[in-house]
């Protein structure tokens, strides 16, 4: 038995100091290039084995087949080669990580974004419905992180009705419904009313995929030129 | 009267096999407890460089590192080097951090000078020069041999420490401020100490001078 324990316990002793780049530079265990030679210096990595990260290990994501990752690298890449490498730059996005059953807090998600260390994760198997407009969405989040002055949520609010009011929280209400309303009313989708940091990524991931503008209401309007006007303040060769 | 017996053919092939393990045994244990043996030692004044000005040497304890610097793609991280050199701040600064075959790390002119080690402190020492930009916008490419300025999790601080790298790393285009590459010497650079549970090492390896060549 006393045998037996040695041998783990020198496993243990003799195992490297392993230097994981990835780790180091993004605080993500478990990854591996995707692909980085991209037209817009996107760095597209994918998780080899699940990991978990964040406060109290609450944030999950799973490892997919090869297969699953091809074919949504293609969707991806094509929504994100919409933005150019300096609006990048200037928006702090530089690594997609690439995972499915994406989680946190036991709370399936889209995607996660941390513009600290320049990383937006997303789920590959997330609803293939509104997959192409999610990847926009949590772009959005990201650029609202990184110029929370810019998007006030106060001048956002006061667009919307007297009675209206948002959640504290976008999980704090049960507006999740992603379709997009025929009748707008101010929002494009029921979870666009949930706060007003989800409601401006609602309204830039609609543009983003190229909605038919034609008949909006007055306050979505309002909404998009808000959006648009300060996109320009980031960069004046952003097009939507 | 004493009857001679004869070694037998096996007895002799034991013998013979005995002497040999014996020898190498104790040839060995010299040998190992070299380990610059295999590592070839360039004399700087044998080789002839096109630019001279951006030539830095390097010495650890296996020998010579050749430099060569790149103040065309890191203008300002170059110059701070070349400073740092000049004023011989980098010599008897420990490589406290090592990851085999993958990176050394040294530089940290506060704590991490010979004789006064602060193994709490190491790596966050600065160089009094205070920090300088990162310089990551012009492509360049980091294949094994490439030495870059350290830095904190924020662009725009790096300061004195630097690192070479064992291997390619291509993720760490644009994110790091490269100064240079080795052109000579690499393989006494994997022979820097390091510990295979820590990144940091106890008891650290030292450069023993760095030196510009002109």
């Amino acid at each position: 038995m006393s045998l037996i324990r040695l041998i783990i316990l020198s496993l243990f002793i003799f195992t490297q100091a392993q230097a994981d780049t990835i780790y180091n530079l993004i605080k993500i265990p478990n990854l591996e290039i995707y692909d980085i030679k991209t037209p817009n210096e996107l760095r597209y990595l994918y998780a080899k084995q699940p990991f978990t990260i964040g406060v109290d290990n609450n944030i999950n994501c799973y490892d997919s087949k090869r297969k699953d990752l091809d074919q949504k690298y293609e969707i991806i890449q094509k929504h994100l080669n919409k933005y150019d490498q300096n609006f990048l730059k200037k928006i702090n996005l530089k690594y997609i990580v690439l995972c499915e059953d994406l989680s946190i807090s036991k709370i399936n998600t889209a995607g996660i974004p941390d513009n600290i260390m320049k990383t937006l994760i997303l789920d590959i198997k997330f609803n293939k419905n509104y997959f192409e407009r999610v990847i926009h969405h949590e772009v959005f989040h990201i650029i609202n992180d990184s110029f929370k002055d810019i998007f006030d949520k106060k001048i956002w609010s006061s667009f919307n009705g007297k009675d209206f009011k948002y959640a504290e929280c976008s999980t704090c209400t049960d507006k999740l419904g992603l379709d997009t309303y025929t009748n707008t009313k101010g929002f494009f989708s029921e979870y666009s009313k949930s706060t007003a940091s989800e409601d401006m990524a609602e309204v830039f991931s609609h543009l983003m995929i190229g909605i038919n503008l034609n008949n909006l209401d007055p306050i979505l309007e309002k909404k998009i030129d808000f959006i648009k006007t300060n996109l320009l303040k980031i960069d004046q060769n952003f097009i939507l | 009267m004493i009857k001679k017996i004869k070694a037998s053919r096996s007895e002799k092939i034991i013998f013979t096999f005995v002497i040999v393990l014996a020898i190498f045994s104790f040839g060995s244990f010299f040998l190992i407890k070299d380990k610059c043996l295999f590592v070839k030692n360039y004399d700087p004044q044998k080789i002839n460089f096109s630019d001279k000005k951006n030539i830095a040497i390097l010495n650890v304890t296996c020998g010579n590192v050749i430099i060569e610097l790149y103040p065309d793609i890191s203008p300002m991280a170059v110059k701070r080097f070349k400073e740092l050199v000049r004023s011989e701040a980098y010599d008897n600064i420990a490589f406290h951090r090592v990851i085999k075959d993958t990176l050394v790390q040294a530089g940290d002119l506060e704590f991490g000078k010979k004789g006064n080690l602060d193994y709490g402190k190491i790596g966050t020492g600065k160089s009094g020069l205070g920090t300088i930009n990162s310089e990551i916008d012009t492509p360049f490419s980091f294949e094994k041999g490439s030495v870059a300025l350290v830095r904190t999790q924020k662009y725009n601080t790096e300061d004195s420490q630097f690192f070479i790298i064992l291997r390619d790393e291509p993720l760490y285009e644009t994110e790091y401020t490269p100064i240079g590459k080795v052109i000579y010497g690499l393989e006494a650079l994997k022979k820097i100490k390091y510990l295979d549970k820590s990144q940091y090492v106890l008891r650290p390896d030292f450069i023993n001078s760095i030196r510009m060549l002109d």
